[in-house]
């Protein structure tokens, strides 16, 4: 039998394996969009409730995203071109995020941000309470998922050669518009690839924002909400509009990224 | 004297470079050659600012710029591989240290023209580094370390990227460098591709000058 490199036997067996999980993560979504009922789908599309959550969801996560870039890249940087004694621990302390349950970085941003810690009565003293605030849900946002933005843009620096950024040294630039000009475009696909992670998963939270602020509501919250008073029927047409809206989103994102 | 290296010494995991001493004049054509790995490159570096030394001194035009900053000496630097900037056009390469210098876009605009006209990549101006030939690429890179006006040219190893077809072009065009005054240290390996070129010549040991000629 002729020797097909394209249709070997274990590319087939791998292809196959790749498509369970692939059916995996396409059924739920599917079922879920299937199952939608007609009424209860067009007034959730009405419900001021539910377009406010979503505004609210993605406004404040692109928000955080920004501010979260302007410190995250500049240590990004340093990660990627510098050793310096207790480098690695540094790296692990970013990665705690991913690790914590979510739950529990919730129960620690909430001792950080109430009235009788530090940061609360100081804000307290402003007339602000921080918790259930919008500010609240950023802060919960930016602890889940600034780690995601830190690794991508860490990695992409690392990927630009050190020799452009010499040569760059050598006819006369800064350190700063060595960054700025070189390192940051050249590094440019993982940093918006990271600034997108971070904010598709900023976004997506629940566990930490639950418990720093329930109200007011972002749409993971909603979805629950809606589910554990309503039942399914409530909480299915709110979570498929919001996975709707996260899609096209992310598919344009996607286009703009590759372009 | 132009250039003055006055016992320079630099050190490297195992490595010892130095103590290194030797002048060039004004308009000189110093070349350096030497066993791959004998520190020909970290001079080049040293001189250009990417590596400190250890002691001794770097003096261009009597200043001392032993530990001034890379962007703070009068020293251009053409990379082996030409380092290049892959982002940007061919244009842009050549016009980023004059727009680092803040120079006005008239200005700009008429230097690069100047500059391409004199290394033949005027059609290339548009164009991506991604496509260039090897030639070409020497060229852009010689248009860009030039554009900032250096006292002084280092070349690392400037012909050993291009096919032996192509070396003689450029080679003339290292020429026409010299002659118009440019004073230039050139690192190379292979003594034949720089006959004709020298003015005074180095040759190196494992990390210490064996000859000078």
């Amino acid at each position: 039998m002729r020797f097909n490199r394209d249709f070997n036997l274990t590319y087939i067996i791998f292809a196959l394996l790749g498509g369970v999980i692939l059916v995996f993560i396409i059924a739920p979504l599917l079922g879920m969009f299937l199952s939608l009922k007609a009424p209860e789908f067009f007034s959730t599309l009405n419900d001021k409730q539910v377009g406010e959550s979503i505004y609210r969801t993605l406004f404040i996560s692109a928000l955080v995203t920004l501010v979260a870039a302007f410190f995250a890249l500049p240590l990004a940087y340093i990660l990627a071109r510098k050793s310096f004694p207790l480098k690695g621990l540094i790296e692990a302390i970013i990665d705690l995020p991913i690790v914590i349950p979510h739950s529990a970085a919730g129960i620690a941003l909430l001792g950080f941000i109430s009235r009788d810690s530090l940061l609360g009565s100081f804000a307290s003293s402003l007339g602000l309470n921080l918790v259930g605030s919008s500010s609240a849900i950023g802060m919960a946002m930016a602890f889940v998922s600034i780690p995601f933005l830190i690794n991508s843009a860490r990695d992409g620096f690392s990927a630009v050669p050190v020799r452009l950024e010499q040569a760059a040294e050598t006819l006369g630039a800064s350190r700063y518009k060595v960054f700025s000009q070189i390192s940051l475009p050249l590094a440019k696909r993982s940093v918006i690839s990271g600034l997108v992670l971070m904010f598709a998963r900023g976004m997506s939270e629940f566990g930490a924002v639950v418990i720093v602020a329930y109200h007011p509501m972002t749409t993971p919250v909603l979805i629950f909400d809606r589910f554990n008073s309503f039942g399914l029927d409530y909480a299915r047409p709110v979570a498929a509009i919001f996975v709707a809206v996260t899609l096209i989103i992310f598919i344009f994102l996607r286009i703009y990224q590759k372009k | 004297m132009m250039l003055n290296i006055d016992s320079l010494e630099y050190s490297t995991g195992d490595f010892n470079l130095g103590p290194l001493s030797f002048e060039l004049e004004e308009g000189g054509y110093l070349t350096v050659s030497g066993p791959s790995g004998s520190g020909k490159s970290m001079l080049m570096e040293l001189i250009a600012g990417l590596r400190i030394p250890k002691r001794g001194r770097i003096l261009i035009d009597s200043v001392d710029y032993t530990y001034f900053s890379p962007k703070s000496r009068p020293v251009g630097l053409l990379f082996q591989d030409y380092a290049l900037f892959p982002h940007l056009s061919v244009f842009d390469n050549i016009a980023f240290p004059l727009k680092i210098l803040k120079k006005d876009k008239v200005e700009i605009q008429k230097r690069v023209k100047v500059l391409a006209e004199y290394f033949f990549v005027e059609k290339l101006l548009k164009r991506d580094i991604g496509g260039l030939s090897g030639g070409e690429r020497q060229r852009v890179a010689l248009a860009r370390a030039i554009a900032y006006q250096p006292r002084i040219l280092l070349l690392d190893e400037p012909l050993s990227a291009l096919d032996e077809e192509l070396r003689d072009g450029a080679k003339e065009t290292l020429k026409a460098l010299k002659n118009s005054g440019q004073t230039i240290i050139h690192v190379t390996h292979n003594m034949d591709e720089v006959e004709g070129l020298a003015t005074k010549s180095i040759l190196f040991g494992q990390g210490f000058i064996k000859s000078v000629f």
